[in-house]
């Protein structure tokens, strides 16, 4: 038994761990985390997906024990409040939401892949949520919704590059698509006292 | 059809029924906030596990759990002997003999993975700890696994059933012996579609709790049936039904497993008591769900017709042999569908198939999405192309000369009464360009790679009395002060939508927008009853109750408008939230005026509707297959592209078009994504799902074995709503769940054949069988020459 501080939706988790444990387990059984569903925990669905640091990882198979200082994102942490995330906003929007098993799975791995490619291909989407299933088989409907929330999300990328003025709040209804250091690269230029 | 996408600032939707509106749970869904019984836990609750038996053929000698009991952590352990050993099934009123399973096995085990007990305990290793405690000895009997063995005279014997034939359906009607001989054409074809498994991304779960002083079970489960599982449970348990209290959460899909009660949610419960009260939890994993849940039946269909010289059906023939597994099921449902889906599509008077589902020492085949549509849709479609092949006729020609039609009676008496199965065909077909790619050798046709298109039709009801006398769903609508309402319903949502299209169709019988309803589904003891999630029922019964209430609602308010305003009610109405005078459209008041008029000094009056539907429809007499079964049809054309490589045997599906007459959209993108999602599923049953057992025993239970479709390989897909406007149903709507997933198969089959010549009678249709059969075909033409 020993000590671990997970950092888990930018807070900070301090958890006794056996060693044994998956990440999946930590989050779903000790911190009743239970959006991140598993649908095999033998990593083939995919329904697991969280994000380390940025990447989409499986949650089945991460061992929980090797994560400290790691930043964590689970779809718990990814609306801002009240304010949904244009990917989680684009999968309501078109449709791709049936019996939802998949879906915190498949915007987490959505959002990393748009978060590195916000204009992705058609072929490109498929290849990253290959290891996504939905049993629903909402993919038509899931594709749309990518696709826009790349769009959405790239415009904000834009209006962040265009405007240096930007107010605070307008920041934190567009920053969703970026990363951690970006999001404080940006916030630093957009509210310069709030970083003293 | 293009939908025109509700943007999220659009938050009001008045007169919301043929709008997309958001999914009611949407929020909940896409921020994991949305619990499932597979998130829920309770402090203290125990983990379950199941005792299976190890062999696909035993009797039961004797059951020592003096062990595990000792094991620390171990709090109950239960055996046939703490049950009251009474049997229950899933089609008593039609089918009383097909009652067959116990919830725990007493004397015998009939599968690898049958159920003679349970354990619970403190965490999931000491569980897991204490089945390997149990002592079981058995009388090992010979098995028999495969379904055309086991009807075999002298293979054992699984049931008392002779020849283990567990069911027999004869549908027989005019006389196809003489038929035959007045036909031109007459020719016969055998097929075999495979097993398949649900596999729902959520397993079953279920957490039990037995409140011992008071004697009253809750049950939380993940079921497209709650009210079904609950008259389960009360039976076996000995119990009254309001002792009993089912309750469904959100379901991560369910595809007709999730149907029944299974064992797991006898022995939660059982446990529980055992266990003094605590909750217990029992929750299948991968394999578990794989091996020991339901699947779909194996099937093998013979079908053999005539056809004038003018390419009209003079009879129909067969036999349907399906591979039942160990218990009966929703067998005697899934064999009727399997064999007379056929009316609903095809005009035919004389017609004899006769079906068999057959016992085996396997998992138990169940409802899976299609009730052995899937499976007859292969085989008729298939035989249907090679019939039209056979007279030279275009397969769209041959099966517009002998498709029913609107406001007709079949010859087993189902009364079809808005039919837009034409008007489905013509529609797929001019916008797959069907004229200009069939069977068009200037069309892709050089190289490697050949193109084809082909067809499949089908029809469906919507709702079946399967297991009660009567089908009846009931819905409340339950107005606050604050102009908030609560819909009611005992349907189930397991992740089609229903919740929000009930909600929109409650909204506007009502009168008022969308964004009022909360809905609440699925719990016994809250909900009116309803009979669940199956026979793509809910839209039409679950509808017409959603309608009546809203309707009722409506006419409470309007009854104390009228007395207030002296005015006769019938002069008034509540349109797009105010109520007006009907005479010249003039607005009286709001919708909240109105209700805080309700809920005055004066009145006082709380607004409580009520609807209750059962559809209209008369028994089917199973000795001929005679009945109207449903309140109305549903029916589709579906057209696939594909494109064949004849040296490897891959096939690429290029993009598939679908028509279906849904009678009105609720909800379009909901339809568009159940038409889209049973493209995929029947994409994934045609190539690569096949549930495959060694000895009675699952060998590919887990996703890397068992493919299920994936976002690689889905084609365009191209959605067509033909509006019929259903009289009967909820502002003209029909059920249309599963029909889009029945001709796909054959869809693709029949395209394979057109692009290569090349016909596919066995699912899956592998690679290996397509090169076998070039290479079969090369042969016998060499032979030829």
């Amino acid at each position: 038994m020993h000590k671990v501080n997970l950092t888990i939706n930018n807070k900070n988790f301090p958890i006794n761990l056996n060693g044994n444990e998956t990440l999946m387990e930590v989050l779903r059984n000790q911190l009743g985390l239970t959006g991140t569903k598993t649908a095999c925990e033998e990593s083939e669905c995919g329904t697991c997906t969280v994000q380390i640091n940025g990447k989409a990882v499986l949650a089945c198979i991460t061992m929980a024990c090797d994560l400290e200082g790691d930043n964590i994102l689970t779809i718990e942490g990814v609306a801002d409040e009240d304010q949904l995330h244009p990917v989680q906003q684009a999968y309501l929007d078109y449709g791709a939401v049936q019996c939802g098993f998949c879906i915190p799975g498949m915007i987490m791995s959505t959002k990393a892949l748009l978060e590195k490619n916000p204009a992705p291909s058609q072929e490109e989407i498929e290849y990253a949520l290959d290891g996504n299933i939905c049993r629903c088989a909402g993919y038509p409907k899931i594709f749309d919704a990518v696709k826009k929330a790349g769009q959405v999300m790239q415009k904000g990328w834009q209006k962040v590059n265009e405007t240096e003025n930007i107010s605070r709040e307008k920041l934190s209804s567009i920053n969703q698509g970026l990363t951690y250091e970006e999001y404080v690269k940006i916030s630093a230029v957009a509210n310069p006292e709030a970083q003293k | 059809m293009s939908i025109s996408i509700n943007s999220s600032d659009t938050k009001i939707n008045i007169d919301p029924v043929g709008k997309s509106v958001p999914r009611i749970d949407g929020r909940g869904i896409v921020t994991g906030q949305t619990k499932y019984v597979f998130d829920v836990s309770f402090p203290n609750m125990l983990v379950g596990k199941m005792i299976r038996s190890e062999h696909p053929h035993a009797r039961i000698l004797s059951i020592d759990t003096s062990k595990a009991e000792k094991l620390p952590g171990v709090r109950a352990v239960i055996t046939a002997k703490d049950t009251h050993n009474i049997k229950y099934g899933s089609n008593e009123y039609f089918f009383p003999h097909t009652v067959d399973q116990m919830a725990i096995e007493s004397e015998k085990v009939r599968y690898i993975g049958d159920e003679i007990g349970a354990v619970a305990a403190i965490d999931e290793e000491t569980a897991l700890e204490a089945l390997k405690l149990i002592d079981v000895k058995y009388e090992v009997l010979p098995s028999v696994t495969d379904v055309l063995e086991a009807m075999k005279p002298g293979a054992p014997q699984i049931h008392e059933a002779m020849n283990n034939i567990g069911v027999i359906l004869p549908v027989n009607f005019g006389n196809p012996e003489r038929a035959f001989k007045e036909s031109f054409h007459v020719r016969e074809d055998k097929f075999y579609a495979s097993a398949a498994a649900m596999a729902a991304l959520e397993p079953h779960v279920c957490i039990g709790q037995w409140e011992t002083f008071t004697n009253k079970i809750t049950l939380w489960s993940s079921s497209q049936a709650p009210f079904k599982c609950r008259e389960s449970l009360a039976k076996t348990m000995k119990m009254d039904l309001n002792d009993v209290r089912v309750i469904k959460l959100a379901v991560g899909g369910g595809f007709g497993g999730k149907l029944e009660m299974l064992p797991m949610d006898f022995a939660a419960c059982l446990l529980s008591k055992k266990a003094g009260g605590l909750p217990v939890k029992i929750c299948y994993n991968r394999e578990e769900e794989f091996s020991f849940s339901r699947r779909k039946h194996g099937m093998h269909y013979t079908i053999k017709s005539g056809v004038t010289k003018d390419g009209v059906l003079t009879a129909i023939t067969g036999e349907v042999i399906a591979d039942g597994g160990a218990y009966c099921s929703y067998g005697p449902t899934v064999m009727a569908a399997a064999i007379m889906r056929i009316f609903m599509v095809y005009k035919i008077q004389h017609f004899r198939i006769s079906g068999y589902r057959i016992y085996t020492n396997t998992p138990i085949s169940g409802a899976m999405r299609g009730f052995g549509g899937v499976q007859s849709g292969f085989a008729i479609e298939s035989h249907m192309d090679l019939l039209a092949k056979d007279l030279g006729l275009d397969p769209i020609e041959f099966r517009l000369r002998n498709i029913t039609t609107p406001n007709m009676i079949t010859v087993n008496k189902m009364h079809l009464t808005t039919n837009g199965l034409k008007e489905c065909i013509e529609k797929a077909s001019e916008a797959a360009e069907w004229k200009k790619k069939r069977s068009n050798p200037k069309y892709f046709k050089q190289g490697v790679w050949k193109r084809g298109v082909g067809i499949g039709i089908a029809a469906d009801v919507m709702g079946s009395k399967m297991y009660k006398s009567h089908e009846s769903a009931g819905a409340i609508v339950k107005i606050e002060e604050d102009g908030s309402v609560y819909l009611f319903t005992g349907a189930a949502d397991t992740g089609q939508g229903s919740n929000t299209a009930l909600s929109q169709i409650a909204a506007q019988a009502l009168g008022v927008k969308y964004e009022r309803i909360k809905c609440k589904s699925g719990d016994t003891e809250i909900t009116p009853f309803d009979t669940g999630s199956f026979a793509s029922r809910v839209t039409f019964i679950s509808g017409n109750a959603a309608l009546r209430a809203g309707k009722d609602a409506k006419m409470q308010i309007l009854e104390v408008v009228a007395e207030e305003h002296k005015i006769n009610i019938s002069e008034l109405d509540i349109v797009a939230e105010k109520v007006i005078l009907t005479k010249d459209n003039t607005t009286l008041m709001t919708f909240d005026a109105a209700l805080n008029l309700c809920y005055s000094f004066n009145y006082g009056k709380q607004i409580i509707g009520r609807g209750s539907y059962n559809p209209k429809t008369t028994p089917i007499d199973f000795r001929t297959g005679e009945g109207n079964v449903s309140g109305s049809y549903g029916f589709e054309a579906q057209i696939a592209e594909v494109e064949v490589n004849v040296e490897t045997g891959e096939v690429k599906i290029l993009k598939m078009w679908d028509a279906h007459d849904i009678g009105k959209a609720i909800n379009p993108q909901s339809v568009e994504a159940q038409i889209e999602g049973s493209l995929a599923m029947g994409i994934g049953y045609t190539f690569y799902e096949d549930l495959q057992f060694r000895n009675g025993r699952v060998v590919n239970p887990n996703f890397a074995n068992y493919r299920l479709p994936r976002s690689i390989g889905i084609p365009e897909m191209e959605s067509i709503m033909v509006e019929t406007n259903d009289p009967e149903g909820p502002f003209g709507a029909k059920g249309m769940g599963e029909a889009s997933l029945l001709p796909t198969s054959a869809a693709i089959a029949n395209a394979i054949e057109d692009a290569i010549g090349i016909r596919i009678k066995e699912l899956p249709i592998t690679a290996k069988k397509i090169i076998k059969a070039i290479k079969e075909k090369e042969i016998s033409e060499e032979k030829r020459v």
